[in-house]
């Protein structure tokens, strides 16, 4: 990037976050009623938290699976870990009953989703990308029917559950913004460090990956094993935000690619920070029109899924004619 | 360079068939055969790309799975067919990708200076801040030509690099390749098609049937009508033009 274009950047950069803080002081202190401020605020900050972490998460995961797979109309979801994550949450209250203790320890539950989670995408995934020499529509193809398989299997099981079970459960697969999971927000910041730590070599690599497998290896980067991180720690990303929020299907499709948009650039350092920013503001601006326009009587993730498919739409058309 | 008894299957079928020839140092070295005789993959091979069931690549004495792949990326350079970028990618920036070896994502002055060199030297300087995917072929070509030079290795290999070119572009593209060994010392492999380009900007060439080496040689060694027609199975004549042997197919 020359140094004009840099600079631009950077400013687009500071526009977003001072959108984002706009956007988050907003949210707080909106139609504040004052005679209840503390908990008002008991409720709206980590809600506020969660939404930032979330979108963190989607966007920073989403521009990283991109980027791998070499194909900017792709999102993680592909590869399943939304049905996965219902998968293991249905079993364990039909195995152990929504009064064990895995079921009710929101963190215990959490560092489960998360460990099973990572382990079953990199044993499946990794395997599939040798076994298919890294050809990526095989990758997907599998992780549709695996995303299949495994929601069949938990309607299975929510099928010959005990109806009480059930209603129990349905609260914790059914997550909105309204409802959201803020016990795990320590533990998850915690996680995000610590997979960030892990794959600090990994993450200074994603520029080269770009250039296509051959450039990687040519430029000595250690290609299969660059790859197999990565896609753990966008695993445990996603794993993440579906365990706070459940899952958002088309938002990590549209921030990555308004992020590649408004800074055309393959410098990750920018679309990954972009891609996060453009997602908190998208999140909290939503949450807010969610709250206050529309009184909670239609979910955000409603928006996300609508204005989602208009985009994906306009992406793919645009896609066919250059 | 040596490589000794390189064998490659895929499933059943043999597709490299204990290759042993050593690259000579400081010179042009043409793989040539027909469609699916193994030249490509005893190349894939030799940079990495392509894993192989038995045999040895020795590089400097170490067989190259022993180096590090960053180290290995500092003495010797990949062009293959396959460069379809997804990204806004503008020339320069193409270029300074030769860098990261040596100094990751962030480009020292002494970089600058070096990939100003590559971009001069393929005539590139007036495209340099252009995005690579609105250039032509030949152009587009020419700019990981010139991120190979900024990579600075000892060894160059390319893989079909006349492919979809034109006769102009194609010919300047050989032409680059004889001046990357004469000029600028470089060791360079590559694989062919045509014949002609082979025998005539290269020292050596290597020949390939079934998976085999047919001849191995100089080019006058190897360019002979009884040769060619061995490898090929069609007649050819000879002839020769400014001192080199030049074939004629039909």
């Amino acid at each position: 990037m020359n140094y004009a274009g840099k600079k631009v950047n950077t400013k687009k950069m500071i526009i977003l976050a001072i959108l984002v803080l706009a956007a988050a002081i907003a949210y707080i202190f909106v139609s504040v009623n004052f005679k209840y401020f503390g908990y008002t605020m008991k409720i709206r900050i980590p809600k506020l938290a969660v939404m930032l972490i979330t979108a963190f998460c989607i966007g920073s995961a989403s521009i990283v699976f991109q980027s791998i797979i070499n194909n900017t109309i792709v999102t993680p979801c592909l590869l399943g870990m939304n049905s996965l994550y219902a998968l293991i949450h249905t079993a364990v209250v039909f195995f152990f009953g929504s009064a064990s203790l895995l079921a009710r320890n929101k963190n215990l539950s959490f560092v489960v989703d998360l460990v099973l989670m990572g382990i079953i995408a990199t044993v499946i995934y990794s395997y599939l990308f040798k076994k298919t020499k890294h050809n990526v529509l095989y990758v997907l193809l599998a992780g549709t029917v695996m995303s299949t398989f495994f929601s069949s299997m938990q309607s299975s099981l929510t099928r010959i559950m005990d109806p009480n079970e059930y209603d129990s459960l349905l609260a914790s697969l059914v997550a909105s913004f309204s409802n959201i999971n803020s016990d795990i927000i320590v533990l998850s910041l915690v996680m995000i460090a610590l997979v960030i730590l892990i794959l600090r070599k990994e993450l200074v690599l994603l520029d080269v990956i770009t250039l296509g497998k051959e450039q990687a290896i040519n430029l000595g980067v250690d290609y299969d094993r660059t790859i197999r991180r990565l896609l753990l720690g966008v695993t445990l990303f996603i794993a993440i935000a579906t365990a706070m929020v459940g899952p958002i299907s088309f938002l990590g499709l549209i921030i990555a690619n308004l992020s590649r948009q408004l800074f055309k650039t393959y410098r990750h350092t920018y679309l990954i920070a972009g891609s996060a920013l453009i997602g908190m503001a998208v999140l909290v601006g939503g949450q807010i029109a969610v709250e206050q326009i529309f009184a909670y009587s239609v979910p955000i993730s409603v928006f996300i899924t609508v204005g989602g498919g208009l985009y994906f739409l306009y992406l793919l058309l645009r896609n066919r004619r250059a | 360079m040596l490589i000794e008894g390189l064998t490659k299957k895929y499933d059943d079928k043999t597709v490299v068939d204990s290759v042993t020839f050593e690259i000579p140092k400081g010179k042009v070295l043409s793989l040539i055969g027909p469609n699916g005789a193994g030249k490509s993959t005893v190349m894939g091979i030799i940079s990495r790309l392509v894993a192989r069931d038995a045999g040895l690549v020795s590089f400097d004495g170490k067989d190259i799975s022993k180096w590090k792949s960053r180290e290995l990326a500092k003495r010797l350079a990949i062009l293959t067919q396959s460069n379809n970028i997804q990204m806004k990618l503008t020339v320069r920036e193409l270029v300074a990708f030769g860098r990261f070896p040596y100094s990751g994502n962030r480009t020292t002055k002494e970089d600058e200076e070096i990939i100003d060199k590559a971009i001069a030297y393929m005539e590139l300087e007036e495209f340099q801040d252009r995005f690579i995917d609105e250039l032509s072929g030949g152009q587009r070509q020419r700019a990981y030509i010139a991120m190979v030079i900024a990579q600075d290795t000892e060894y160059i290999l390319l893989d079909e690099p006349t492919n979809n070119l034109d006769i102009y572009h194609a010919t300047n593209m050989m032409k680059i390749v004889r001046r990357l060994c004469d000029e600028l010392g470089k060791t360079v492999i590559l694989v062919l098609h045509e014949i002609n380009y082979a025998a005539f900007y290269s020292d050596y060439i290597c020949a390939f049937v079934d998976g085999k080496i047919a001849k191995f040689g100089t080019v006058e060694e190897v360019m002979t009508k009884e040769n060619l027609s061995q490898i090929y199975r069609v007649d050819f004549e000879i002839q020769e033009i400014e001192g080199k042997p030049l074939s004629i197919y039909y």
